[in-house]
């Protein structure tokens, strides 16, 4: 596994989708809150969190992720997850997350359920 | 303006006010009211209110365009104009009064105590929900223990757990390599995450010594141990926090510790499940030697004119070390042979093996019997061990005549029962095979007459042992076939094989029983 987290953006029509791969810790959290924050100020409001490429999470990375749920829900946005490992899953769910963030098992059906939902970003 | 002025709180404010302050979560919108407030009674159009925490100050709530900075470190110059406040700062965006109007910095105050409380619960609970997170993961690895049996797969799990339960930034897992040599060995690297690892380490170097993880400042790892012996080394490096890295505190030690246990007991399964393969694989070869054992015994036997002939064996283990077979000889007269080699099991099996192919070359060649099994002790003390050696008791038999040569290389006495019910023992005539140099094997010859039983049979038989370890006896035996004189050979079989089991009350069979029963009929030959 590299040293640090990697992310690449996918900019859609009224979503747009963060794909990790690496740690999400403390590093990789910052990095995951750095491009949500990005695509918050260019007006998304649904981000979609692909994580097929994490398979390990720590807390610091999960209370970086939490403000960045925090966040989106302040602007009445929506944070959703896809291609989470069971133990990822698992985590999210105890920690609370799934309570007010969708977790999909893919991209596909993520990105059929949220593009019906989704505005497009404000000013575009 | 005044410190000392009323504030134009208007009844509309003071709802909202009252109704965010009793809001759970809503702490941060009742400072940004406040600041609202502020910003109408002060008239300024950039406010930020920021929360002293232990590293400095984080910004809690803002309002107008201004380019606040996030955090402000403790002991930097504030660069705005700022109003100190209780549990925190207060920037604005242009120059106010040093002091705020009352109950202004009041409320502000209350606003930031408030958030301070708020983000205490929140912390409290994400703590408690977290060690739910711990909880999980050690049970999880026990699952996965007991779900894989390859060794990679716990082995990566585990590393996965580590170093994100002690928010390690990095960790590395390394086995000792047994192929280098069980003591020389070094351990290799299995798994790593976060970065580069070294790819081995010798056994015996303090592992925390070993710049292990290159990249990391502040290092932890445990050995991983079966039984007390070194098997592996589990290791993190980087201990996260908000603020970067640090060292691991104490509990981490243990923390991991337990994580190293579970991966020692990852490796016992798997080698565990090693040697039940090994096992496996062992029975399937012992299946396959009993397969070509039972072989070499006969499967048919030759039609012996006026006679009833009957043999089987029963071996205490897969494969056994007795021998039994009928074989028409070139005169016309037929051999019937029981032997016993020394020992059981897969030697016992190969050494029947070569008897079998000794014997049978030599009885189809038509030998002399002492000639024969002086060729045979020859070839046994050259070709088999030491220790090993067999005994035997042939016999060639004139059907026509009933005439039975016979000799017996220490071997158990044959039982001959006559039919008026007298006993004879056809004795041992010479030592077993393969044990000296050139001894005599003396012929003796006896008659069969019609309705006479003759039992050849192996140690196995008369030495099978009860629970209290009595053995079973020639006296037994001996009764049994006068009890049985003219029953059908068959059931002679039967009854003894039971006699045998129910002597044995369910204990495991101590040695391989064999036995070849002959029988002179009592009604003439039919003519050929």
């Amino acid at each position: 596994m590299t040293e640090s987290l990697k992310v690449r953006v996918d900019r859609r029509d009224g979503l747009a989708v963060v794909n990790t791969e690496g740690y999400i810790n403390n590093q990789g959290g910052e990095e995951i809150a750095q491009a949500a924050n990005s695509l918050i100020e260019e007006g998304y409001r649904t981000l979609l969190l692909n994580l097929a490429g994490s398979k390990i999470v720590n807390s610091i990375g999960i209370s970086i992720l939490i403000e960045v749920l925090e966040r989106m829900l302040e602007l009445q946005g929506r944070l959703a997850f896809c291609n989470l490992t069971p133990t990822i899953q698992k985590t999210f769910h105890i920690m609370g997350l799934t309570q007010y963030a969708q977790v999909y098992p893919d991209e596909a059906t993520a990105l059929s359920e949220l593009l019906s939902a989704a505005a497009p970003p404000a000013g575009t | 303006m005044s410190g000392t002025m009323l504030l134009p709180i208007h009844a509309e404010r003071q709802r909202r006010l009252y109704a965010l302050l009793q809001e759970e979560g809503a702490e941060a919108l009742f400072l940004r009211e406040t600041l609202q407030l502020c910003r109408e009674v002060l008239g300024v159009d950039d406010l930020a209110a920021y929360l002293e925490g232990d590293d400095g100050y984080e910004s809690c709530a803002r309002l107008g365009s201004a380019d606040f900075p996030p955090s402000l470190a403790r002991g930097l110059a504030i660069p705005w104009p700022s109003q100190p406040l209780s549990g925190g700062i207060l920037l604005t965006g242009t120059e106010v009064a040093e002091e705020l109007p009352h109950p202004l910095g009041l409320l502000l105050a209350l606003g930031l105590r408030l958030c301070r409380l708020r983000q205490s619960v929140k912390r409290l609970d994400f703590d408690a929900k977290y060690r739910g997170v711990e909880r999980e993961a050690i049970y999880d690895v026990g699952l996965a223990l007991t779900s894989t049996l390859d060794l990679s797969q716990v082995s990566e799990e585990i590393l996965l757990r580590a170093v994100s339960l002690l928010d390690a930034r990095r960790g590395a897992l390394y086995l000792r390599d047994d192929s280098a040599g069980a003591h020389q060995g070094r351990y290799r690297l299995q798994s790593t995450i976060g970065g580069t690892a070294r790819e081995g380490l010798a056994v015996g170097v303090a592992a925390e010594t070993a710049d292990l993880l290159p990249q990391a400042r502040y290092l932890l790892a445990v050995p991983i141990e079966v039984d007390e012996e070194p098997r592996g080394v589990l290791v993190v490096g980087d201990k996260e926090s908000r603020s970067g890295v640090g060292p691991f505190p104490d509990e981490d030690r243990r923390a991991l510790s337990l994580f190293a246990n579970q991966a020692a007991l990852a490796l016992e399964q798997a080698r565990l499940h090693q040697e039940a393969l090994e096992k496996q694989r062992l029975e399937r070869e012992m299946e396959l030697a009993a397969q070509i054992q039972q072989g070499i015994l006969p499967r048919a036997l030759p039609a012996l004119p006026g006679h009833e002939v009957l043999g089987w064996t029963r071996p205490a283990r897969h494969v056994g070390g007795d021998y039994w077979d009928v074989v028409p000889l070139p005169d016309g007269r037929f051999a019937m042979l029981v032997a016993d080699v020394s020992g059981k099991g897969v030697s016992a099996a190969l050494l029947v093996s070569t008897l079998h192919s000794a014997l049978r070359l030599l009885l189809a060649r038509g030998e002399s019997t002492p000639g024969m099994l002086q060729a045979v002790n020859q070839h046994l003390i050259e070709f088999s061990a030491s220790n090993k050696f067999v005994t035997l008791l042939l016999v060639a038999l004139d059907a026509a005549t009933g005439e039975l040569v016979y000799v017996n290389a220490g071997h158990n006495p044959g039982v001959l029962l006559r039919r008026d019910g007298t006993l004879e023992l056809l004795g041992a005539s010479s030592v077993p095979l393969g044990l000296l140099q050139g001894p005599a094997y003396g012929e003796k010859t006896i008659g069969l007459e019609p309705g006479d039983l003759l039992c050849l049979y192996s140690d196995g038989v008369t030495e099978a042992s009860s629970p209290t370890d009595e053995e079973w006896g020639l006296g037994r035996l001996q009764r049994l076939l006068r009890d049985h004189q003219t029953a059908p050979l068959a059931e002679v079989r039967s009854v003894l094989d039971r006699a045998l089991r129910d002597f044995g009350a369910g204990a495991a069979q101590g040695d391989d029983q064999t036995v070849v029963l002959l029988r002179r009929s009592t009604a003439p030959p039919a003519p050929a």
